[in-house]
């Protein structure tokens, strides 16, 4: 005989009530381990998914230029450690027409998706992603369809949709000769080869990391370079030019897997190292033009205007090469005329802006006067030749009216005029005036025979074309007109592209033209090319190690290990609660030996020691068999995320995935928590006398007036609980407590709620404990079923402890399901409003190609060939209606929809339009204008310039993990371009997964960004001040969003109402909120549970009462009155204290819009909580009156 | 100085109506191998007086000592090892562990300072073979009478040869014939081992077996 003899007689014996404890614990662990198997689970899944959306794609490059296709071949043909595959990466929209058959008289609405990804892709591609086992890649006039799209469009196999894509334009098409109002999206009929099934990685190729499934369709690189120009043309008698084909995009494969990101950072630099070798000026979109009767070569882009970069490197390499050099700036002047003589002028001339000093000498000057002087020229001054000072009559010391197109923000074209002094006439024929080398060449304006043949974008006047002006054109081209200094040039005609058109450049001393050229091409080359170059980061030319960046983000911008813990609070608080409880109980029923082993001189830490270890084992032997529950668990959860749940994350492909570490983690602590709760109860031991366990006494006896004082405590307690709770509510509305966070990711305000949950379910539990044990708790009175209902409420009082905690069960497991429930919203219930997540639009839009023009204006629709002349309806809609557009450059998805760590988000433009106009609803953003901090510009400690932006809380919170006052480094933290500041965030708002920054930033930032392709559509008729407001009929707003996505079809143009965009974000949170509330759920059942067991405890301890009651002449049913009387105050008190602390601690988010609260499904399930409670209840008594009087009695 | 000595012993406990006082300068001195049976009315203080002494409840004045010592002088843990050396109790409800066997609740008290040795063991088997449970040693106590549940708590009470042997009502739940049976046992066994016996009852019948007998009047032991 020893303690280990005894402690396994005793867990043997009692096997019963430890089976209880043990389920509690195997609860526990399930819930804790699970909680980490789910966040395993979710990691291992969304590298998986990497793993299959890139297959063998190691490293992508996407950029907005377009360059050689012979790159991909130069680069990487001879090289054995990797493969390239060529692409075109593009945006695009689709567009089905059903056809009726043949005797069908229908005719089928056309069905559109926007935002399409379009790959233009080879076998090379096609392999790369493993996809030639299952599908073939596309070819001729094929397009391959991601099974989400072919859903989206109803369509199938064989059918024929339409692609409309961007047409690629060197020239940027927000400036004078971009082709802004020209065609600029291609139509291209394919027929449906193939549909993809989401199971194969190539159905959700994606470059930037996204569980969601993306809008993927695929057509032949060949055929849609010939579509949009960019093939392979080979030089003819026809066409004398040669150019080669072009792409966008490359994929590349290594032979040797990394998935380490240091490694993959190394390979991505080896792999950009092989292209810089492979690259050439022609992929920059550059030449070297070389003028060898003047001796100098210029070097210019076919975009017309060099950016500043990359003149930078032009004027850094030619002064490292001693090269004289003259930089350029020419624009076109519609005309030039006498001030005082309309019929004195000349049309369609070029203009340049030169820094005079450099045309002193040869080989750029001298410019020879007829007339007046260079001398100190002023930034009104103007020097013509001696055509165009025939042409306007006028000489040096004269007045002459310039007049020009500048381009509006909106691709308008409003015509500017200017006047200048004359300075000075050149003399024109062979002197340096005449020099064609200050124009670039740009084809379809240059290189034409007359002015009537240009190919220009904008209107052109051809009446007023002189033959004079043509007489020019035929003898000198595009040679300027008139100079004027390039300071005044360029603050007229500079643009964000650039403020040169070509830099001239003359051989060093002694060296030939030829040789020099080649020197400085090589040379600038190198540079262009250099690591960290300017150029090509701006033009995006690099590699990204895309699929090490993907399996980086597979760690999550959610823990999701952290979540279910969070989820599974409750639950797992529940699972301690009833612990505690069912070991209590097991104590108290052992009250008598416990008092034995203390009589017979066991010391009481030999005694507390002996239970201890008993439990222990229980609690280990629960952790072993909870962790295989665990992984039970968490398949029931992985499951629920791909069907019940998948709102939260919208993915099928998620696995269960079990580490060691987890398993191990979880056990520990659930058996750590199920110790301390253990060691908690048998402090219950500690300040009992043994007389009185033998006796059978295991509350502590207490004088009244002990019981006085504790209940005075109790009621102080839970009064200071109640006060903080409601100061905390004030609080959070009053906008004191922040929204920013906290700690861990979790906001001021969650732990606002938490804390006020927590305070008031004490506060009731402490308010039920001081009533307990005050007078009123035992006074019987009465008569009928009222007195034996006291004589119920009496019973209450007599296990304190045991009352309280069935309570706390109850409450706590109530206050999950009430405020979960509380805290569902439904976007649908809000209507238009100023100051909420909807701003008082209507739609959001996104176009795939971008939209120069205003849709506010007649001018604008017209021009996006929106005519609304014979639609009447349509044109009153279209004056009715706002449309404020957002500059975008499109970044990682880093909304609640997109579980993977994202780093660079979708960044928006903001107009000074929408600055104005203000709205939304801001969290923690206290200032009268929030909108207007996005024109604060800022420095970092270094000085260098830092971007105000604003964005969504829950992007800025929970995905970049930045609150208001942090920074965003970009493209990341270790080497940052430039720096965000977050100035304020949006409360709720469609804005998710966007940084927002004023549109002036955004265009010095991303100056390849053209035009707007984000749009909030709204009322014009709204009030502004929110008093009141005039809104669209559901069929007018329904009626819009089809106008809108009909007459801007070629962009790709799709409309969706706010308020389902919002549902979707929404879909996230109620998701979530909707696990939350099942694991309530499963917490109430242990509630539940535990209640159950101590009525039914309660009521055979109370046998021989209930029999002598019997005896005495109470009826069976009488006793279940007293029975049920006891349960349902307990039950009530447990629902009423959880759901008043629920709805207190939600306070703050049930007064804000669109909190929808579902009151009867929510009531319902009290309502059920409270009708099983009772049922065990009676299951109770039943069990009590079962034996026969007497035996009970004589038992006793 | 006596073996145990009480002096001068008073007991209050708190009451609605103020301090109620069950002893009142009780005393009581005995030496080994004396056996003492103390009766008196219910709610007299008998089983005070007997808990007092056996050190699981403590005087609110007056002074116990045991073998010359003052046990409430100990902290906690040590008075449970002085209990486990010198006192040994039977109670009207056996208190046996349902869980262990017969001869493992005899042993019980050993568990106190560790293991039990074979000795030990072999001393509890005497013991049980002298109260006539030779054959039940194995049985666990639901498989036992009254009597025998009682006579084994008897046996675990010896175990330890303690000086000092405290039954609180011992035959209270027996039939007439058992509560004899028990009575001589418990008399004879302390006589055998030398040890002092008080022995609280109703029974006017077992108390007039016992050499000595006192009654407690008006908190007071008398003679």
């Amino acid at each position: 005989m020893n303690s280990k003899t005894l402690i396994l007689r005793s867990l043997t014996y009692y096997w019963r009530t430890h089976l209880a404890v043990l389920l509690g614990v195997i609860a526990g662990t399930a819930v804790i381990a699970g909680a980490l198997i789910v966040g395993d689970s979710v990691r291992d899944s969304l590298r998986q998914m990497t793993l299959e959306r890139l297959g063998r794609v190691d490293h992508t490059l996407s950029s907005h230029r377009f360059f050689r296709q012979a790159v991909a071949d130069d680069a990487f043909a001879d090289d054995e450690t990797y493969s390239a595959a060529p692409a075109l990466v593009m945006f695009g929209g689709l567009e089905y027409q059903k056809q009726p058959a043949e005797h069908e008289d229908a005719t089928y609405p056309t069905v559109r998706v926007g935002k399409v990804n379009v790959y233009g892709v080879d076998d090379n591609f096609w392999s790369m992603m493993k996809a030639d086992e299952g599908s073939k890649a596309p070819t001729a006039f094929n397009i391959t369809l991601s099974q989400r799209v072919a859903d989206q469009l109803r369509v199938s196999v064989g059918e024929e949709i339409t692609l409309w894509i961007e047409i690629p334009s060197s020239i940027p098409r927000d400036t004078l000769l971009g082709g802004g109002d020209d065609q600029t999206s291609q139509e291209i009929i394919l027929t449906v080869g193939e549909i993809l099934r989401e199971e194969l990685g190539v159905a959700r190729f994606a470059l930037t990391p996204n569980q969601q499934l993306p809008l993927n369709v695929y057509v032949p690189l060949d055929t849609l370079q010939n579509e949009l120009d960019l093939q392979e043309i080979t030089a003819s008698r026809r066409n004398p030019t040669a150019r080669p084909a072009r792409i966008n995009a490359m994929m590349v494969a290594a032979t040797r897997q990394s998935s380490l990101l240091t490694e993959a950072q190394r390979s991505a630099d080896a792999v950009n190292e092989s292209l810089a070798n492979a690259l050439t000026l022609e992929d920059f979109g550059l030449r070297v033009r070389k003028y060898p009767e003047r001796d100098y070569f210029s070097l210019e882009s076919e975009r017309m205007i060099l950016d500043n970069a990359t003149a930078d490197v032009g004027h850094r390499v030619a002064e490292e090469l001693k090269m004289k050099q003259s930089p350029v700036l020419v624009y076109l002047a519609n005309y030039f005329m006498h001030p005082d003589n309309p019929d004195a002028f000349s049309m369609y001339s070029i203009v340049a802006g030169v820094d005079f000093e450099d045309l002193d000498a040869s080989p750029f000057g001298p410019f020879e006067l007829k007339d007046g002087s260079l001398e100190k020229l002023d930034h009104d001054d103007i020097v013509i030749n001696e055509w165009l000072a025939e042409d306007v009559q006028i000489g040096a010391g004269d007045s002459l009216k310039l007049a020009f197109h500048m381009v509006g923000d909106h691709g308008e074209l409003p015509e500017e005029e200017g006047y200048f002094d004359v300075r000075a006439v050149l003399k024109l024929d062979g002197t340096a005036a005449a020099d064609r080398g200050f124009t670039p060449e740009v084809q379809g304006i240059t290189d034409v025979d007359d002015i009537g043949d240009w190919d220009q974008p904008f209107e052109m006047d051809l009446d007023r074309v002189t033959d004079r002006d043509d007489e020019y054109w035929e003898a000198y081209r595009a040679t300027p007109k008139a100079f004027v200094s390039l300071s005044t040039a360029q603050s007229l005609w500079s643009s964000r592209y650039g403020k040169l058109t070509s830099l001239r450049i003359a051989p060093a001393d002694g060296v030939a033209l030829d040789e020099a050229a080649q020197q400085f091409e090589e040379k600038f080359l190198a540079q262009l090319v250099a690591k960290d170059s300017e150029v090509m980061k701006s033009m995006v030319l690099q590699f990204q190690p895309t699929k090490a960046q993907g399996l980086a983000a597979a760690a999550g911008t959610q823990d999701f290990s952290g979540l279910f813990f969070g989820f599974s609070f409750f639950l797992i608080l529940s699972a301690a609660i009833l612990i505690g409880l069912l070991f209590r109980l097991a104590i108290e029923r052992r009250g008598r030996s416990v008092g034995l082993l203390s009589a017979v001189g066991l010391a009481p830490t030999q005694v507390r020691r002996l239970m201890d270890t008993e439990g222990v084992i229980v609690v280990l032997i629960g952790g072993v068999v909870g962790v295989g529950a665990a992984i039970a668990y968490a398949s029931l959860m992985v499951y629920g995320l791909k069907t019940w749940w998948i709102g939260a994350i919208g993915t099928r492909f998620l696995f269960v995935s079990i580490t060691p570490q987890s398993l191990t983690i979880g056990f520990c602590i659930a058996v750590i928590i199920a110790w301390i709760v253990i060691r908690l109860s048998l402090r219950l031991l500690r300040d009992l006398p043994t007389r009185g366990l033998l006796a059978g006494n295991t509350e502590k006896p207490l004088s009244e007036d002990d019981q006085r004082e504790r209940g005075r405590r109790a009621t102080k307690t839970a009064t200071i609980c109640t006060v903080t709770s409601l100061v905390l509510v004030a609080g959070v509305l009053m906008g004191i407590i922040p929204a920013t966070e906290a700690f861990g990711g979790f906001s001021w305000h969650v732990v606002a709620f938490f804390l006020v949950g927590i305070a008031m379910l004490t506060a009731s539990l402490r308010f039920l404990s001081a009533w307990l044990d005050s007078d009123h708790s035992g006074a019987v009175s009465g008569s009928g079923l009222l007195g034996i209902g006291r004589l119920g409420l009496r019973n209450a009082s007599r296990n304190r402890q045991r009352s309280v905690l069935s309570v706390g069960l109850i409450a706590s497991a109530t206050f999950v399901i009430v405020a979960v429930a509380a805290g569902r919203r439904n976007p649908a219930v809000e209507t238009p409003q100023l100051v909420s997540g909807n701003g008082g639009f209507i739609h959001v839009a996104e176009s795939s190609t971008p939209l120069l023009y205003d849709l506010n204006t007649d001018e604008g629709r017209n021009k996006l060939d929106w005519i609304t002349d014979d639609e009447p309806e349509e044109a009153e809609l279209a004056k009715k209606m706002e449309v404020i557009p957002f500059a975008m450059k499109p970044g990682e998805n880093a909304s609640c929809l997109n579980i993977y760590q994202t780093r660079l988000p979708t960044i928006l433009g903001v107009t000074d339009e929408m600055i104005q106009r203000g709205s939304f609803k801001f969290a923690d953003t206290r200032v009268e204008r929030p909108w207007a901090l996005l024109t604060q510009n800022h420095e970092d400690e270094d000085g260098a310039p830092v971007i105000p932006v604003l964005g969504d809380m829950n992007t800025l919170m929970y995905s970049l993990k930045k609150g208001i006052g942090k920074t965003i480094s970009i493209p990341n933290d270790e080497n940052p371009d430039y720096k965000l500041k977050v100035m304020g965030m949006f409360d709720g708002s469609v804005f998710q997964g966007m940084l927002m920054m004023s549109e002036a930033n955004f265009r010095k930032l991303y100056p390849e960004q053209v035009g707007y392709q984000y749009f909030l559509i709204g009322d014009r008729r709204f009030r502004r001040d929110g008093t009141a407001s005039h809104h669209f009929t559901p069929s007018e707003t329904q009626k819009i969003a089809e106008v809108l996505e009909t007459r801007l079809g070629s962009y790709g143009f799709d409309v969706e109402p706010i308020g389902d965009r919002l549902a979707d974000f929404l879909a996230v949170q109620n998701t979530y909120l909707q696990t939350f509330q099942t694991l309530g759920g499963l917490g109430l059942l242990l509630g539940t549970i535990g209640l159950a067991t101590v009525m039914l405890r309660n009521v055979l301890e109370r046998r021989s009462e209930l029999a002598l009651m019997r005896a005495i002449g109470f009826g069976t049913s009488k006793l279940a009155v007293m029975v049920m009387w006891e349960n349902a105050f307990l039950l009530v008190w447990g629902l009423v204290a959880g759901t008043i602390s629920a709805l207190l601690a939600m306070g703050p988010h049930l007064l804000t819009t669109g909190a929808d609260v579902p009151w009867l499904s929510g009531g319902l399930i009290l309502l059920l909580v409270f009708l099983v409670g009772m049922v065990a209840a009676l299951a109770a008594v039943a069990e009590a009156v079962r034996t026969p009087i007497v035996s009970t009695l004589r038992a006793q | 100085m006596s073996d145990l000595s009480v002096q001068d012993l008073s007991k209050d406990f708190a009451s609605p109506a103020g301090p109620l006082s069950v002893l009142r300068g009780a005393d009581l001195a005995m030496d080994r191998g004396e056996a003492v049976a103390i009766t008196g009315p219910s709610g007299s203080g008998k089983s005070t007086l007997l808990y007092i002494a056996g050190t699981l409840d403590e005087p609110s004045s007056g002074s116990v000592s045991i073998d010359g010592v003052n046990p409430f002088e100990k902290d906690e843990t040590e008075l449970a090892s002085f209990r486990n050396q010198h006192i040994g109790f039977v109670f009207q409800d056996h208190h046996l562990l349902p869980q262990c066997s017969v001869l493992e609740n005899v042993l019980l008290p050993m568990l106190a300072s560790g293991n039990v040795a074979k000795e030990e063991e072999a001393r509890a088997a005497e013991l049980l073979d002298r109260v006539g449970l030779a054959d039940r040693v194995t049985h666990r106590p639901a498989q036992l009478s009254g009597g025998e549940r009682q006579r084994v708590a008897v046996c675990r009470a010896l175990i330890n040869q303690p000086l000092l042997v405290l039954a609180d009502e011992p035959t209270g739940n027996l039939d007439r014939e058992t509560a004899e049976s028990v009575g001589t046992l418990l008399l004879e066994l302390g006589k055998e081992q030398n040890t002092m016996l008080i022995c609280v009852t109703h029974s006017e019948e077992l108390a007039g077996r016992f050499p000595r007998h006192g009654r407690l009047r008006d908190g007071k032991l008398e003679e």
